[in-house]
């Protein structure tokens, strides 16, 4: 049986009177991607901070590496936890080497060094570790802070939004690491707009707008919306017809149908919607 | 609520090495060292030398010097024109006070809003540092460079005066007031004015800003160096013992509003 690294039960958390996350149930398991999709608002990063144990839920409950999160426990929740923060935040006058050496220390690391050059080989970022942090360029800077998520070997992973603002290559680069690090057994969840990429990284989606309105594969998602529409090519007749349906089952009695109607079928295509068409289904299109 | 000074030194360390790497932090501590120097010096020695007149001459200051060598110990056994000086060293003394109440409101104001323009604090708080050491550690290097940065002032004050005032003066100057002055009511009063400047930039996005509502704290000591130079108040060792008092209670309730300030929960979700 997959061991969860990540629980979250029936999350919830609400500021004043706002709320922002409502009954949200989910698990990361060991060397396992779960891409958190939503639009903006829709409560990622409070999930993201619940689970790093920087806030606590209003309500429900959160187990990370089995450590029940609570007033008493999320320091030492903290230290199972690597976060990758949306901005790379790093102390831009430092060197590179200083900024993880820094946190390093704020993890009580023993040698301190050794840790930062290997996390830094770790990410290809040894030979940049005397410059100064704010010198590098916005791709290299998200690396150190992978890097820095990863200095303490935690198991689980939380990244926020880790290739948004990055040019192609650059994110072609973190999302090869994310994926390398789930090779290594991490729990790794991952906060993001971009479609592709939950496609590309995930082993599971879940789709978040307050509430968690969906969670399972990128095939699944398509697969279970896919019966929605049935398009039906007849001889004789240019047009083809678009049938609407509630599941792949409905497609032999609406065959049956047409065949009854003395018509030829050429061709029945059920409709292969991409992951946009599902997420905005879910979420409904705001423009 | 966890506390190990690893972490604190660990994060003060890296503050110390941004501190060094920002002139503009330090820029205002320093010209405020020239700032707090200058006005006793201009008044003791170069006037009266421009003038051509000792104080002595011009009879000067002649009346409340006399008035306060019957409560400063340092001044008895004092005549003329040392007198005087030393009584001017004395009541300029305040104004060094200044000195700890502005650095340490420029550097502390850079710690934290430094933190919040970097966008750092979040994955600082993602580490398993408690809000008491992160307040403890944001304190820590503002607190000893401006007390390092105060006692500098005080060796060039009492340098300045070996040098440029009547012989004796220095000697007198360096005595128990002045001990209790910076070895006491300073820290306390920089103390208090880092606590100010870490609450007050809790709320602000901009050093600036948070300098200046922390600047209001420059007020009652310009307001008590008036009084005592026109002879209204004259500031002994039992006021600066009790000041200092009054302070170490405001700094203990400055302590508690900090760590209501500073909880992951706040810092997160309502700093700006």
């Amino acid at each position: 049986m997959a061991s969860a690294l990540v629980t979250a039960e029936h999350l919830s958390r609400v500021f004043d009177d706002r709320v922002a996350v409502h009954d949200v149930s989910l698990t990361v398991n060991a060397g396992e991607i779960v891409c958190l999709l939503g639009p903006n608002g829709a409560g990622k990063t409070t999930t993201m901070r619940m689970l790093a144990g920087l806030i606590l839920p209003s309500a429900g409950r959160i187990a990370i590496n089995h450590i029940d999160i609570s007033e008493s426990t999320a320091g030492a929740a903290r230290g199972s936890v690597g976060l990758l923060t949306e901005a790379p935040g790093l102390w831009e006058r430092l060197s590179v080497r200083t900024n993880l050496l820094t946190y390093s220390r704020l993890h009580g690391l023993r040698d301190s060094e050794r840790r930062v050059d290997e996390t830094l080989a770790h990410v290809d970022l040894l030979d940049r570790a005397k410059d100064a942090a704010g010198t590098l360029s916005k791709g290299l800077k998200q690396r150190v802070a992978i890097a820095r998520a990863l200095l303490h070997q935690p198991p689980v992973l939380l990244l926020d939004e880790p290739t948004s603002g990055l040019d192609p290559a650059s994110a072609r680069h973190v999302r090869d690491l994310i994926l390398d690090l789930r090779s290594e057994g991490r729990a790794i969840l991952v906060s993001t707009h971009n479609l592709g990429e939950a496609q590309e990284l995930a082993d599971r989606i879940g789709v978040l707008k307050t509430q968690l309105l969906a969670l399972d594969t990128p095939a699944a998602l398509r697969k279970e919306r896919a019966g929605t529409h049935v398009v039906i090519e007849c001889e004789g007749s240019e047009t083809p017809i678009t049938k609407a349906i509630n599941s792949l089952s409905d497609i032999p009695a609406i065959v049956a149908a047409f065949v009854g109607e003395g018509k030829r079928i050429v061709r029945v295509t059920p409709t292969e919607r991409s992951l946009e068409d599902v997420y905005l289904d879910l979420v409904g299109d705001e423009r | 609520m966890s506390f190990a000074w690893h972490r604190v030194t660990a994060l003060a360390r890296k503050d110390a090495l941004e501190l060094i790497r920002n002139p503009g932090a330090i820029y205002p501590a320093v010209m405020m060292v020239f700032g707090a120097l200058f006005p006793a010096f201009l008044v003791i020695v170069v006037t009266p030398r421009v003038l051509g007149k000792t104080f002595e001459e011009s009879g000067e200051f002649a009346e409340e010097a006399a008035k306060a060598a019957e409560m400063i110990p340092e001044l008895a056994g004092l005549s003329g024109n040392a007198l005087v000086q030393t009584f001017l060293f004395h009541q300029f003394s305040l104004l060094l006070l200044l000195v700890p109440i502005v650095s340490s409101m420029a550097l502390a104001t850079h710690a934290v809003i430094g933190e919040k323009q970097a966008k750092s604090l979040e994955p600082l708080l993602a580490t398993p540092i408690s809000t008491l050491e992160l307040l403890a550690a944001k304190t820590l290097t503002p607190f000893l460079f401006a007390l390092g940065l105060t006692w500098g002032v005080v060796i060039l004050y009492l340098a300045g005066a070996f040098v440029f005032a009547e012989p004796g003066v220095a000697r007198a100057v360096a005595g128990p007031r002045l001990f209790l002055m910076f070895g006491l009511l300073g820290p306390m009063v920089e103390f208090a004015s880092l606590l100010v400047s870490v609450i007050v930039s809790s709320r602000a996005s901009d050093p600036r800003s948070a300098q200046q509502l922390g600047g209001l704290l420059i007020l009652p000591l310009t307001a008590v160096f008036v009084a005592q130079l026109t002879g209204v108040v004259l500031i002994g060792p039992a006021a600066l013992v009790v000041t200092s008092l009054g302070l170490a209670v405001l700094n203990a309730l400055l302590i508690w509003v900090g760590v209501k300030v500073f909880q992951r929960e706040s810092i997160l979700t309502r700093w700006r």
